[in-house]
């Protein structure tokens, strides 16, 4: 994924977009966007940092994961399999990127609306479990329908460009290489998936 | 906007800045307690000769470091699971060096003592209880986001702190007459020794991180002047190392059996805080790292 920060205005229609596809609950959220006060009075930008996992190619997560539950599929999406996750926390602590989150006890019962699921909220919190760690799919079910992921095609700014990075001619092989795509925090080593252009 | 201007962001807000670690906590700290406990009481049985000890500090490693690990968990009936993976993680190699520990360290106190078996297994006992010792510090040391813990000095300080936590309460039990010791060590002598070389190893350990990266160096301001510094400076530096050093120091054995036990406890309540707080201060680099924008 490509992430054009030039064009991310702040909207936040991808982290809605998120919630409504993955239907998490309170709190938790698989994308953010950040927002970064920058400059000194009287020139002062605000700028806006769109945050998800990196499904880093060298994932820390992976490494750490003690049970396998936290794997790498062969085109590249990190995922968890809840049913093997034993809660350790491990990976939230390797996670460079702060990008997961552990389901606590009691969350999927509570709710947006404290102690009464909506309809949709108990149709969706069947794909969770509570006590495991969650995070950030790249919509696989939707990729492997052709589809892009549910904050690259809510994104009102076209600011989040979803594609393959092994072809190098697609279109966010050609944005990295045309407008200097940089890896977040690469001085961890993990080499992201996600860059980022401006 | 430079590094150290980032502020420090709790919770949920969408704000850039250094995060701290809250998933790692109290029943972490007292797994590693216990695991330090227990390992550096089994190692210094090895060399004094009480098979008792022994196995408490085995009964310790497993119901004290595995009872708290059990709790921690958030799916704990699935722990065996934990053991699926030592090929790549630390938490994995951990729960198989306990197992191995375990099984070898009541083999060793089931053969007769003496024997060629004896001893083989004695060196192997001591083997597995050093990997137990020093594998929590790799647990935490493999955690590239937290420049606090991801240096070399975290395991060498677990290692010292598990024989100052062993030698502690051998200390206050074979002065109270409960256990024979048919040792060469004199373990006041032992015991102020390991206090001065932990406290000089945590300094080192702190020293070295004034240099690092800004993450670091914010969980050090946290950990000296933030709102961890009066538990810091409390527990740690003035219970744990100043008041355990004075007492040993000035009176020691010599003081009686109460002098000794205070000893003790207050090595054991600097000997938990210093991982509780090594724990809560720390602290992830920005999300972007270097990438300025």
């Amino acid at each position: 994924m490509v992430i054009d920060l030039k064009r991310c205005v702040g909207c936040n229609a991808c982290t809605v977009a998120c919630k409504s596809e993955n239907g998490t609950p309170p709190d938790i959220f698989f994308t953010r966007v950040f927002e970064q006060v920058a400059g000194q009075y009287p020139i002062v930008k605000k700028k806006y940092i769109p945050v998800l996992c990196n499904h880093c190619l060298d994932a820390p997560c992976v490494r750490v994961c003690p049970t396998g539950a936290t794997h790498k599929r062969e085109d590249g999406i990190v995922l968890v399999d809840y049913n093997k996750c034993i809660g350790c926390k491990a990976c939230v602590v390797a996670c460079p990127y702060n990008n997961r989150t552990l389901m606590p006890k009691g969350k999927l019962k509570e709710g947006h609306f404290k102690g009464h699921l909506t309809p949709y909220e108990q149709v969706k919190y069947k794909g969770f479990q509570e006590g495991v760690v969650v995070k950030c799919t790249f919509c696989y079910e939707r990729v492997e329908q052709g589809l892009e992921p549910a904050c690259v095609n809510a994104c009102p700014a076209e600011a989040r460009v979803f594609g393959d990075l092994h072809d190098p001619e697609s279109k966010v092989s050609r944005l990295i290489r045309q407008r200097g795509g940089r890896q977040p925090m690469s001085e961890a080593n993990t080499d992201p998936s996600v860059y980022y252009i401006e | 906007m430079t590094f150290q201007s980032m502020p420090m962001v709790e919770g949920n807000e969408f704000v850039m800045g250094f995060r701290k670690q809250n998933v790692w906590t109290q029943w972490i700290a007292l797994a590693f307690f216990f695991g330090k406990i227990g390992s550096g009481m089994f190692i210094l049985s090895l060399f004094l000769g009480t098979p008792l000890i022994a196995l408490a500090g085995i009964i310790i490693e497993n119901i004290g470091k595995g009872g708290a690990l059990m709790i921690h968990l958030g799916r704990p009936e699935r722990f065996w699971r934990a053991m699926t993976r030592p090929s790549t993680s630390w938490i994995a190699r951990t729960v198989w060096a306990m197992g191995i520990f375990t099984v070898i360290g009541i083999i060793y106190l089931l053969v007769p003592a003496g024997s060629a078996a004896w001893e083989f297994f004695r060196v192997l006992a001591l083997i597995s209880a050093v990997v137990v010792a020093v594998t929590d510090g790799f647990v935490m040391n493999d955690s590239p986001a937290i420049p606090l813990w991801n240096t070399p000095m975290v395991p060498f300080l677990f290692l010292l702190y598990s024989l100052l936590g062993g030698t502690s309460v051998f200390f206050f039990l074979a002065h109270g007459g409960w256990i024979g010791v048919n040792s060469l060590l004199n373990l006041e002598t032992l015991e102020t020794t390991l206090i001065l070389i932990n406290l000089i190893g945590v300094a080192i350990y702190l020293l070295s991180v004034v240099n690092a990266t800004a993450a670091a160096r914010e969980s050090l301001w946290l950990l000296i002047k933030g709102p961890y510094a009066k538990m810091f400076f409390g527990f740690v530096v003035v219970i744990g190392f100043l008041f355990t050093l004075f007492l040993s120091l000035f009176i020691g054995a010599s003081g009686g059996t109460a002098v000794v036990g205070l000893i003790t406890l207050a090595d054991l309540i600097g000997h938990f805080f210093i991982f509780y707080l090594l724990l809560q201060v720390g602290v992830y680099s920005p999300v972007l790292g270097k990438l300025t924008i």
